[in-house]
């Protein structure tokens, strides 16, 4: 789910660098990739679960 | 380099993120290979690295869309790194299959670590960002329109592709059926 968001945040923001302002697209650019390293490192926290 | 090449370069790199993504969609339709996680991650990378192209492209270029590209791509490189050192012991057969003897996180971290050298030739010339003292001009023609389209067009497509895939829950690490079209079933 948090993925389909993502690709959607994305989608968003090249929508509004394209047809928006500049200023918004870059402050929706920022949020949008701290919450792709945010998921980024919750899921590098998780277990492995190493076979040998 | 003058303004005009500059921009003319940023949509040729959109058409070479166009690439990327277009293949990735290839490798998930023809060859049935769902995308982990990780290398959902990576996807959505090479997707916000047209940020700085497309802003290249309507509003001339600038320093700023470059370095939002290069931290994109940083990133990028960085979650690719991760997913090769996952599976660096000796004996492990990697994710996915491999093409041209390297698996998909390879070639993305390839493709990143391309993006920031060709990124960091774009700053060299600053001819680019001289101000000529007009009005911008429209410098988006309809080679440039077309490829940030693409570009955006590919990325909705993933959206849906990715609700698919993963349905209303967390995504499974081993992604092998569509979650939301087998509830429908």
């Amino acid at each position: 789910m948090e993925f389909t968001a993502l690709f959607l945040a994305v989608t968003v923001v090249l929508l509004a660098a394209w047809l928006g302002a500049r200023t918004l697209a870059l402050a929706l650019f920022a949020v949008t990739l701290v919450a792709c390293v945010a998921t980024y490192l919750h899921h590098a926290s998780d277990v492995l679960k190493l076979s040998f | 380099m003058t303004r005009s090449l500059a921009v003319a370069l940023n949509a040729l790199g959109l058409y070479a993120i166009a690439l990327v993504l277009a293949a990735a969609f290839a490798a998930q339709l023809l060859l049935g290979e769902l995308p982990c996680p990780l290398c959902l991650l990576q996807r959505i990378q090479f997707a916000l690295l047209a940020i700085g192209p497309i802003l290249n492209v309507r509003f001339g270029p600038r320093p700023s869309h470059y370095a939002a590209s290069l931290l994109v791509a940083a990133a990028g490189a960085a979650f690719a790194m991760r997913q090769i050192l996952l599976h660096i012991m000796p004996g492990d057969p990697g994710y996915g299959s491999a093409l041209l003897g390297y698996h998909y996180y390879t070639w993305a971290f390839f493709g990143f670590a391309v993006a920031i050298v060709a990124t960091a030739v774009m700053l060299l010339f600053d001819r680019q960002f001289e101000d000529d003292g007009g009005t911008p001009p429209d410098m988006a023609g309809a080679f440039a329109r077309t490829a940030v389209w693409l570009v955006i067009g590919l990325t909705a497509a993933n959206v849906i592709s990715t609700l698919l895939e993963c349905g209303l829950a967390a995504c499974p690490a081993d992604p092998v059926a569509y979650e939301l079209l087998k509830g429908m079933r």
